[in-house]
C-alpha cells in the first residue's frame, strides 16, 4: 500500500484513497501513477465517480496531465498549477458533493485565484459528509488557519438525494499565501446544540417528527437544542423523495461536532426508514461524536492535518479524538508526499476528569512552510 | 569678547538666585508651607497649568507626529526561528582584491584563538564566545561568489582600500545584498596609511563615510584600520572589532526563516576507486558536511548547491559538533582548550567523526614542519597531496618499520604481511557487506558509543567498503590531547610510534579491498540474497502496519478500547521485531539485557505506540536487512532456511492483505452514517459523556459551581471579613489542600455539604483564599498593564510562537527529533549525494564557497515566472527581450531568456509594469567594459504553467470602393479564407469610424465588404486591431561555475546575445529604409475651388447664393472718394442750410443751459423753505416741551407738600 517513490514520481497500486493521493499530489507537485485499479473487480478500472473527480481537478488547475489507459486500471497523473476561478461541476450521484467539496476545502486556499465553485449532485448520502456539514464543522475547522476568513462560504441552493441528486451548491473560497500555526488544546464543552431537519418531496410532517425524536434524546443531556425544518420548495428539493436531518452540537471554545442520518432509498430496494429512526440515529450519532471530542470532529480530522503539515514552519498542536482510519491514511501520505511526520500522542489532560468522553490525541507537527505559489502578489 | 568691549554698557549682569543668607531662607519656608507635599516633585507636577498644551491644533499635531514617528520604527513581528544552540555565525569577508581581506581574516583568528593561521582555504570555523561560534569565510573576487555569499551571509565584513575609494565591486555586492536579502553589513576602511595629510584623511574618511550611509543605512557601522604593523594591523583595532562582532544581534530575514541551508566545510569523495580508475570521468558519490542554518533541514527535500544544480539527498545523518561550545560555563572568558578552530579545507580541526570512521587531523603542514625529517610525518604528507592517486602514494611512500631497518614500500609491505592479517580480512569482508544507506541510527549509537569510548582508548579498526581508503585509527584520548600541547615532545614520539602502527594497518587494508574486488562475484550473489532480504523486510513491516491498522478500523469498541488494547495484541509482535532489530545493532555492544529493558520501556511509552500505529515501524531503521542476514548467517543452515520459508509464506500473506485493502471505498467518515452506535441513553454511557456538556462538571479552575461558592464566599467575608482577615495566613495553606482533596473525591455531593461547624470554617477561609488569588490575578492582568496595542499583540504571539518552537522537542532524543522536525539549524550534519559530475571533485576549489540550500516545495517544479523588473541605472546596456540574461533567483543562479512585457488595461497605458529579479553579466570579457555588472533587480510576482502576453497586431486595409455606410477594403488580407476567419471583428477608420468586416469578395483577392457607422472616406486607412500569443522561450541554463576548471571559474559561458552573435558573426542587420533619415519635403497643397451645381445654386436662398459680384464693403473700399463740385446756387442753399443749422442748435444748447439753472435755483428755494418750516416747528415744540415740563415740576412739588 505505501508508495514506490522513484525520484518525483510515487506509484501506488489500488484505488484505496484515490482522492487524498491525488489531492496531495496537486499540492504537492509531485506526479503519481496510480496501478491495479479494480483489477479483480467485476467493474474493472476507475468508476465514475473518480473520474469526476480527475475532472473537477483538471477544471481547478492548470497544466494537469492525466493519462488514463484503455482498460482504466492505471493512471498516471501530473499536477499543473492550482488555478481556481470560477468551476461549474455536475458531480457523478454515485458519490455525494461532499466528496468533491472536501476536496475543494483542501486545496482552495492556494489557488491563484479566489475559487467560487458551482457543484451539482448529491448534497446528503450515507457514506459521504453532507454539505451542512462541509458548512457547519468543516468550515468551522477550515477558518481556524486562515486569519482572515472574508469570502470564505457555503451557499446551499438546492438539495438532492439519491437516487437522482440535484443538489446545488457554491463554494467560495479566498486565497491566502499560507496558513497559521495553530495551538488548539482545548475543546471547550458543549453549550448549544443546533440542527437542520428537511423533507424533500415528502410531508413536511416527517421533518417535525424527526426533530422530535432528535429533541428527545437530546434534551436529556442539554437544555439549549433547536432544530429547524429546512421546508425545500419546488427545485429546491431535488429530484427525488428523502428526508434527513443534521445536527450540529457547538462548545464553548467554537468546536462544531456534527452528525446526520438521511432516509433509506427506497427506490433501490431498501427498507423505507421511519423519520423517528432517522432523528434518533442522528442525535444518537452526535452523542458519539461528542463523546470522540477534540477540537475537530471526527470527518475533518484530516482538513486540520493538512493545514497543520502545510503551515508555516512553526510547531503546530492539536488535540483530537481518536483517529480515524482516514486521516491515519492521510499521516502517511502526508508523508510520503511531503516528508512530514508528526508526533503523535495520547494526551493526558492536567487535571483528571471522569466523562469527558474518549481518550484524546495530540498531534505536534512542524509545518513544511508551504507558501501559496500560485498567488499573484502585487 | 569684542562685542563687550565695544559696548560694555550693553551687557548686564545676569539675575542670581540667592542659595543662602536670609532671604533665601525666607523663601525657602515660604516654598514649603505653600506646598508641603510636593517639595521635591518635579515642575511639571507643581505648575501643571504652565504645561498644559495651548493649541488643541498643535497638540494633535504632536500627537500625531510622535505616533507617526513610533509607528515608522515598528518592523512586523517575525517568529525567532533560531534554536538554543545555534550554528556559527557566518561572516563573509567582501571586498575588491588587494584591500587586505586575508590579513583581516587572519588577525580575527589569530584574535580568537591565539593560534595563527597562515594558509586560509575556505570557511574557518572558531569558537568566540561562552555562547558563539563564528565562521569566517573570504569571498574572492567573483561575481558569482559574491551572489552566493550574500544569501548565506550572517554579516558582511566589507573592505575598502581608502585611498583609493569605494569600487564597483563594494557597490554590486551591496546590490546583490539589497536584492537577497540584507545582511547586516559592516564597512572597514583599510590602507589608511597610506594617506599622509591628515587634512585628507579626515575628508577621506568623511566623504567614504556618507557614500556608506546611503547605500546600507544612514549610521552603519564604519571601521577603521588604520595601518599595517609587521604584516598585521594594530592590535587594538582588531581586538575592537572582534568585540563588535561578538556581541553584533541580527535580525532573521525573510528567507533565511523560510528556508534551510549550510555552508559546505569540508567534502568527502565515496566514490568506488575501482570506478574512478576504469573511468575517470564517472559520476561520482559524494559526502559534504556542514552546519544547518536556517530553519530545519527535512530529509526528503531536495537541495540545490550553488554553482552545481539540483540534487536529490541520498542520505543525511547528523554528526558530534566538530567545533562545539563550551560545555560547562564557569569562568567569565574561555579556556585557551575550548577555543576550538575547525577548517578541515585549510586542514585545521580536531577529531573528525565520519559515518564510519573517525579521523584525527595531524596538524597543517606549517604547525608539523618543526621536524620534517620525522618519517612520520614525511609519510603523512606524502599522503596529503592529493595530485596523485592514493594507491600509487600509498605504493610509492615509505615506512620503516623498526628504527634502523629497511624502508618498506607498501607493496613490499604487503606481502610480508599478508599471511599474518587473515583475521583482519574477515572483518573486512563481513564490514564490507555493510550496505552504503545503513541505518542512521547505528551510526548515531556507534558514534555514542565512540564518545564513550574516547575516555578510554578506542581500537576500532575501520576498513572502508567501497573501496574507499581510509585510515583506521587507534589513539587514546591522551594523545588527542598531546595534539594541543605543541611542547610535549615525547607525547610526539608516542603518537608518532602509533602513526606507525596506523600505517601498517593502513596498507594491509587498502590492499585487501583489492582483493576484495576481485571477488566481485561474491559481491554480487551477496548482493542478491541481500535484495530478497530487503523485500522481505519492507512486507514484513507493511504486515505489520496493517496488523495495527485493522485493530484500529475495526470495531468502534476497539477504537474506544484505544490504544491499550491494540497495545497489547500487538506488543508480541512488535516486541518480536523490536528484539531482533536490537539484537542486530547491538551485536557489538556486551549489555544486551539492559538494552532489552530500556527497548521494553521505550514501548511502554505510549507516544511511540500512537506513532507506530500511524507511520508503522518507525523507531526502527528503515532498512535492517544486514542485521537480519548477519544474523540469519550465524544460525545454522537449517534455521536460515526455515526463516527463509517463513518470512515466503508471509510474504504471500501480506499480499493477500494488501488486495484486500487496495480498493477500499474512500470516505473520511469514521463510520457510514447509517450505521448505529453504542445507546447513549443508557446510563453506563451516559457517564460517559456526561461532562462533555456545559451541564456537566467543569474543571476545576472554571467550575461553575466553584465560582457560584466563591461569590458566597464573598458575601460572607463582607459581612465579617475582620474575623477572617486576621488570620488568614495561620491556616490557609493546610485548609486550601483539605477542601482540594475532598472535593476530588466526592465531586457530585459537593453542593451538599455538611454542615459541620468546623468544615464550614474550613471552607469559608479556603474561598477566602483562593478569592484573594484570584484578585491578585485579576489586578496583575487589568491594573499594571499599559494599554495594549495590536501591535505588542502581534509581538507577544510572534514570541510565544517562538518560545513553543524551542520548547516543544525538547526533551525528545535527538533521532526521533529529526524525524520529525528535520534536522534543526546548529546540527553538523553529512550529506550524501550520488551522480555528482565528476568536474566537481577535480576542479574543487575550496575559496569558492559552498552553498547548500534547501528547496521548498513548489520551488522544484518551475514554470513560467513573472517577475517586475528594473533596469539598474548604472548599467549602460538596454535589456532587450531574446537576450539572454543569468538571473540569480532564491537559490538558484541561471542563465534564461526573458521576454519583456507590459500589462496593459482596456482603456490605457498603466506606468510600465517592470519584472523583478537578480540579473547579472558575468562574462569577464564585458565586466571591465560593461563597469556595472548587475544589469536589473526585481520580484517574482506569480508562477504559471502557462503564459497569456500577448503582441498586438494592426491589419491595415484601404478602401477600395465606398457606398453609403458599405465600403470594400483591400490590402488587409490576402485570401478570402483569411476573411472568412475575421467575419464580424470589428474595424475602425483612422478617423474613429467603427466598422464591421462583413464577406469576403472574390474579386481581388482578400477584398471584403465592411460596414460602418458612417459613410468612410477614400484617404481614409482601415485597421483591425488583433492580438497575437507570443511564445516564450523555454530556456534555463544553471550557471554551473564549481564545475569548471580553476581557472577559468571565473568565466562561464552561456549562450551568447543576440548582438554578440551578429559580432562574432560578421552578420549586419538589412537596412530598412524606412528607418533612414531624410530630410523631409512638404508641398504646399493646392486645393481644388468648390463647385456648386447651377441647379443647387437657384434653389438656394439669395443669401447662401455664390456672390460672383464683389461685395460691398470690398466695392466700397476699393472705390477712391471723388471731389464734388456744386453748382453756385447749390452752394448758396447749403451754406444756407448749414448756418441755419448751426443757429438752431446754438438756441438749442442756450435753452438747455438756462432751464438747467432755473431748475436749480428752485431747488434751492424749495430747500429754504422747508429749513424754515423745520426751524419753527422745532421751535414750537421746544415751547411746548418746556411748558410741560415746567407742569410736572410744579405738580410733583404740590405732591411732595
Amino acid at each position: 500500500m505505501t508508495a514506490v517513490i522513484n525520484k518525483n514520481l510515487l506509484t501506488y497500486k489500488g484505488s484505496s484513497f484515490l482522492r487524498q493521493r491525488l489531492i496531495l499530489s496537486v499540492l504537492s507537485g509531485k506526479p503519481v501513477r496510480i496501478l491495479e485499479i479494480r483489477t479483480a473487480d467485476d467493474n474493472p478500472g476507475v468508476s465514475e465517480f473518480e473520474v469526476s473527480l480527475i475532472r473537477l481537478l483538471d477544471k481547478l488547475t492548470n497544466g494537469t496531465i492525466i493519462e488514463l489507459d484503455e482498460t482504466g486500471t492505471s493512471l498516471y497523473f501530473q499536477p499543473g498549477l492550482l488555478y481556481g476561478g470560477a468551476i461549474d461541476h455536475d458531480c457523478s450521484l454515485q458519490r455525494g458533493i461532499g466528496y468533491y467539496l472536501e476536496a475543494l476545502y483542501m486545496l482552495g486556499l492556494f489557488c491563484k485565484q479566489p475559487l467560487v465553485a458551482t457543484l451539482r449532485g448529491v448534497t446528503s448520502n450515507p457514506i459521504d459528509p453532507s454539505v451542512d456539514l462541509m458548512k457547519t464543522s468543516m468550515l468551522q475547522t477550515l477558518k481556524k488557519f486562515i486569519l482572515d476568513d472574508e469570502g470564505l462560504e457555503l451557499k446551499i441552493l438546492k438539495r438532492g438525494v439519491l437516487p437522482l441528486g440535484g443538489g446545488e451548491v457554491v463554494f467560495k473560497c479566498p486565497i491566502r499565501k499560507q496558513t497559521r500555526p495553530v495551538q488548539l488544546l482545548d475543546a471547550g464543552m458543549v453549550k448549544r446544540i443546533r440542527g437542520t431537519a428537511y423533507a424533500l418531496r415528502v410531508s413536511p410532517a416527517l421533518a417535525n417528527r424527526m426533530v422530535d425524536s432528535a429533541k428527545g434524546i437530546l434534551l436529556k443531556f442539554i437544555p439549549d437544542v433547536y432544530i429547524n425544518t429546512d421546508q425545500c420548495k419546488g427545485k429546491q428539493s431535488g429530484k427525488s423523495p428523502g428526508f434527513g436531518i443534521h445536527l450540529m452540537a457547538e462548545t464553548t471554545n467554537g468546536v462544531i461536532y456534527s452528525a446526520e442520518q438521511v432516509s433509506n432509498v427506497v427506490s433501490s430496494g431498501e427498507e423505507p426508514s421511519l423519520p423517528e429512526d432517522v432523528g434518533a440515529g442522528a442525535a444518537q450519532r452526535l452523542l458519539y461524536e461528542i463523546y470522540l471530542g477534540g477540537v475537530t470532529d471526527s470527518t475533518s480530522q484530516s482538513l486540520a492535518i493538512l493545514c497543520m503539515a502545510l503551515g508555516q514552519k512553526d510547531v503546530s498542536k492539536m488535540i483530537t479524538g481518536p483517529l480515524t482510519e482516514y486521516s491515519i491514511w492521510f499521516l502517511r501520505h502526508l508523508k510520503e508526499f511531503f516528508g512530514v511526520t508528526f508526533k503523535l500522542e495520547n494526551h493526558l489532560s492536567d487535571e483528571e476528569c471522569e466523562g469527558t468522553g474518549s481518550d484524546k490525541v495530540s498531534l505536534t507537527c512542524v509545518g513544511i512552510g508551504c507558501s501559496n505559489i500560485s498567488k499573484r502578489t502585487i | 569678547m569684542e562685542q563687550s568691549e565695544d559696548s560694555p554698557l550693553d551687557k548686564k549682569k545676569s539675575h542670581r538666585d540667592r542659595h543662602s543668607g536670609r532671604k533665601a531662607e525666607k523663601k525657602k519656608k515660604k516654598k514649603d508651607a505653600q506646598n508641603p507635599v510636593l517639595g521635591e516633585s518635579s515642575d511639571k507636577q507643581r505648575n501643571p497649568k504652565a504645561f498644559a498644551f495651548n493649541s488643541a491644533i498643535r497638540a494633535e499635531r504632536r500627537f500625531r507626529r510622535k505616533q507617526d514617528i513610533e509607528t515608522k520604527k515598528q518592523h512586523i513581528p517575525v517568529v525567532d526561528r533560531t534554536p538554543i544552540e545555534p550554528p556559527p555565525i557566518l561572516i563573509a569577508v567582501v571586498g575588491p582584491p588587494k584591500v587586505g581581506k586575508s590579513t583581516l581574516i587572519k588577525n580575527l583568528i589569530k584574535n580568537f584563538t591565539r593560534t595563527p593561521l597562515t594558509d586560509i582555504k575556505g570557511p574557518v570555523t572558531v569558537v568566540t564566545g561562552k555562547k558563539r561560534r563564528v565562521t569566517f569565510i573570504e569571498c574572492n573576487n567573483d561575481i558569482n561568489s559574491m551572489i552566493d555569499l550574500a544569501k548565506v551571509a550572517d554579516l558582511v565584513l566589507l573592505l575598502c582600500d581608502a585611498s583609493f575609494g569605494f569600487e564597483m565591486e563594494v557597490f554590486e555586492f551591496l546590490n546583490i545584498c539589497q536584492v537577497h536579502g540584507m545582511p547586516k553589513i559592516m564597512g572597514v576602511l583599510t590602507h589608511l596609511d597610506m594617506i599622509k595629510n591628515s587634512k585628507t584623511l579626515k575628508t577621506t574618511k568623511k566623504t567614504l563615510k556618507h557614500r556608506f550611509w546611503t547605500e546600507v543605512y544612514p549610521g552603519a557601522k564604519l571601521f577603521y584600520l588604520s595601518g599595517i604593523l609587521h604584516g598585521e594591523y594594530l592590535r587594538n583595532e582588531i581586538k575592537n572589532l572582534c568585540r563588535f562582532i561578538s556581541v553584533m544581534k541580527f535580525r532573521p530575514l525573510q528567507w533565511r526563516t523560510t528556508h534551510s541551508y549550510l555552508l559546505g566545510d569540508r567534502y568527502e569523495d565515496l566514490t568506488n576507486q575501482e570506478l574512478i580508475r576504469q573511468n575517470p570521468k564517472c559520476d561520482r558519490h559524494l559526502s559534504l558536511y556542514g552546519y544547518i542554518r536556517g530553519v530545519p533541514l527535512k530529509k526528503e527535500t531536495s537541495v540545490h548547491i550553488a554553482g552545481l544544480g539540483d540534487l536529490k539527498i541520498h542520505n543525511i545523518s547528523y554528526l558530534p559538533d566538530p567545533c562545539p561550545l563550551p560545555e560547562q560555563i564557569k569562568k567569565r572568558a574561555l579556556i585557551e582548550k575550548e577555543k576550538m578552530i575547525y577548517a578541515p579545507f585549510s586542514g585545521v580541526g580536531g577529531i573528525v567523526y565520519d559515518k564510519d570512521a573517525v579521523y584525527i587531523e595531524v596538524g597543517n603542514l606549517q604547525s608539523r614542519s618543526k621536524n620534517p625529517n620525522d618519517e612520520n610525518t614525511a609519510f603523512i604528507n606524502s599522503l596529503k597531496e592529493t595530485k596523485i592517486p592514493l594507491d600509487v602514494k600509498i605504493a610509492e611512500a615509505k615506512i620503516q618499520l623498526f628504527t634502523g631497518g629497511q624502508q618498506l614500500t607498501a607493496e613490499e609491505l604487503e606481502e610480508n604481511q599478508l599471511p599474518s592479517t587473515e583475521n583482519v580480512l574477515l572483518y573486512a569482508k563481513e564490514k564490507d557487506t555493510k550496505d552504503e544507506d545503513d541505518l542512521t541510527a547505528s551510526l548515531e549509537n556507534e558514534l555514542n558509543e565512540l564518545r564513550k569510548q574516547n575516555s578510554s582508548s578506542f581500537h576500532e579498526e575501520k576498513v572502508e567498503d567501497s573501496g574507499r581508503i581510509r585510515r583506521k585509527v587507534v589513539f587514546d584520548t591522551a594523545e588527542d590531547l598531546s595534539y594541543n600541547s605543541s611542547d610535549a615532545s615525547e607525547d610526539d614520539e608516542q603518537s608518532g610510534s602509533e602513526n606507525e602502527d596506523d600505517q601498517v594497518e593502513e596498507v594491509v587494508s587498502t590492499s585487501f579491498e583489492y582483493t576484495d574486488l576481485r571477488r566481485n562475484k561474491d559481491n554480487e550473489i551477496h548482493l542478491k540474497i541481500k535484495n530478497i532480504l530487503k523485500e522481505f523486510e519492507s512486507t514484513e513491516a507493511e504486515s505489520f502496519e496493517n496488523n495495527e491498522e485493522t485493530v484500529t478500523g475495526n470495531e468502534e469498541d476497539a477504537m474506544e478500547a484505544s490504544s491499550d488494547e491494540a497495545e497489547d495484541s500487538n506488543d508480541d509482535e512488535i516486541s518480536d521485531n523490536k528484539e531482533k532489530i536490537y539484537d542486530s545493532n547491538i551485536k557489538w555492544k556486551e549489555n544486551l539485557s539492559q538494552k532489552a529493558k530500556e527497548s521494553f520501556l521505550d514501548r511502554q511509552k505510549s507516544k511511540r505506540n500512537m506513532m507506530k500505529l500511524v507511520y508503522g515501524i518507525f523507531d526502527s531503521k528503515p532498512s535492517t536487512i544486514e542485521e537480519n542476514r548477519e544474523e540469519d548467517s550465524n544460525k545454522d543452515e537449517d534455521d536460515k532456511i526455515g526463516g527463509l520459508f517463513k518470512k515466503v509464506s508471509r510474504d504471500q500473506e501480506k499480499v493477500k492483505l494488501n488486495k484486500d485493502s487496495m480498493n477500499v471505498t474512500e470516505t473520511s467518515l469514521m463510520l457510514p452514517w447509517g450505521t448505529t452506535t453504542r445507546d447513549w441513553l443508557d446510563p453506563q454511557n451516559k457517564v460517559l459523556v456526561a461532562n462533555c456538556f456545559v451541564t456537566g462538571k467543569w474543571k476545576e479552575s472554571e467550575d461553575a459551581a466553584e465560582l457560584l461558592k466563591l461569590d458566597d464566599a464573598n458575601d460572607l467575608s463582607d459581612v465579617d471579613s475582620e474575623i477572617f482577615g486576621d488570620f488568614e495566613d495561620l491556616e490557609t495553606g493546610q485548609k486550601f489542600n483539605s477542601t482540594k482533596s475532598n472535593s476530588s473525591k466526592d465531586q457530585t455531593a459537593k453542593r451538599k455539604r455538611s454542615h459541620d461547624e468546623k468544615d464550614e470554617e474550613a471552607d469559608r477561609q479556603a474561598l477566602a483564599e483562593k478569592k484573594r488569588k484570584l484578585k491578585e490575578k485579576f489586578d496583575a492582568e487589568y491594573d499594571d498593564t499599559e494599554k495594549t496595542s495590536y501591535y505588542d499583540d502581534l509581538k507577544i504571539s510572534a514570541e510565544k510562537q517562538a518560545q513553543l518552537n524551542k520548547s516543544v522537542f525538547e526533551n525528545m532524543p535527538d533521532e526521533v527529533r529529526v524525524q520529525i522536525e528535520g534536522f534543526r539549524a546548529g546540527m553538523y550534519v553529512r550529506m550524501e549525494f550520488e551522480n555528482v559530475p565528476a568536474e566537481f571533485v577535480t576542479n574543487f576549489d575550496p575559496t569558492y564557497p559552498l552553498v547548500i540550500g534547501a528547496l521548498n516545495m513548489g520551488e522544484e517544479n518551475v514554470g513560467f515566472v513573472n517577475v517586475r523588473i528594473k533596469k539598474h541605472r548604472w548599467y549602460s546596456k538596454i535589456l532587450k527581450t531574446s537576450d539572454p540574461l543569468i538571473i540569480s533567483l532564491g537559490w538558484r543562479r541561471f542563465q534564461t531568456i526573458p521576454l519583456y512585457s507590459k500589462l496593459e488595461d482596456d482603456l490605457k497605458y498603466r506606468e510600465q509594469d517592470f519584472l523583478a529579479l537578480q540579473v547579472v553579466d558575468s562574462s569577464q570579457d564585458v565586466v571591465k567594459k560593461l563597469g556595472f555588472r548587475i544589469a536589473a533587480t526585481g520580484t517574482v510576482q506569480e508562477l504559471d504553467k502557462s503564459t497569456q502576453i500577448m503582441k498586438k497586431l494592426k491589419l491595415i486595409g484601404y478602401p477600395l470602393k465606398i457606398y453609403k455606410k458599405t465600403a470594400f477594403i483591400k490590402g488587409m488580407f490576402n485570401s478570402a479564407l483569411e476573411v472568412a476567419r475575421f467575419e464580424g471583428a470589428r474595424i475602425k477608420t483612422v478617423s474613429g469610424i467603427r466598422g464591421q468586416i462583413k464577406k469576403a469578395v472574390s474579386k481581388p483577392e482578400g477584398c471584403f465588404r465592411a460596414t460602418f457607422e458612417d459613410k468612410i472616406q477614400l484617404s481614409d486607412i482601415v485597421f483591425c486591431r488583433t492580438w497575437y500569443k507570443v511564445d516564450v522561450p523555454e530556456f534555463y541554463a544553471p550557471v554551473n561555475t564549481l564545475l569548471l576548471p580553476l581557472d577559468k571559474k571565473n568565466a562561464w559561458r552561456g549562450i551568447r546575445t543576440k548582438g554578440e552573435i551578429k559580432r562574432d558573426e560578421g552578420i549586419k542587420n538589412p537596412i530598412n529604409k524606412d528607418s533612414l533619415y531624410t530630410p523631409i519635403e512638404r508641398k504646399p497643397k493646392p486645393f481644388k475651388p468648390l463647385v456648386i451645381p447651377q441647379k443647387l445654386q437657384k434653389a438656394l436662398p439669395y443669401r447662401d447664393k455664390p456672390k460672383h459680384g464683389v461685395k460691398s464693403s470690398e466695392r466700397k473700399r476699393g472705390i477712391d472718394r471723388v471731389a464734388v463740385i456744386h453748382e453756385p446756387h447749390e452752394q448758396k442753399v447749403s451754406t444756407m442750410m448749414k448756418m441755419i443749422k448751426t443757429a438752431y442748435e446754438h438756441k438749442q444748447e442756450k435753452l438747455k443751459k438756462e432751464t438747467k439753472e432755473r431748475l436749480e435755483k428752485h431747488r434751492q428755494e424749495v430747500a429754504a423753505q422747508e429749513a424754515s418750516k423745520g426751524r419753527k416747528l422745532k421751535q414750537k415744540k421746544k415751547e411746548v416741551f418746556r411748558n410741560r415740563s415746567k407742569a410736572q415740576i410744579r405738580e410733583q412739588k404740590k405732591g411732595n407738600k
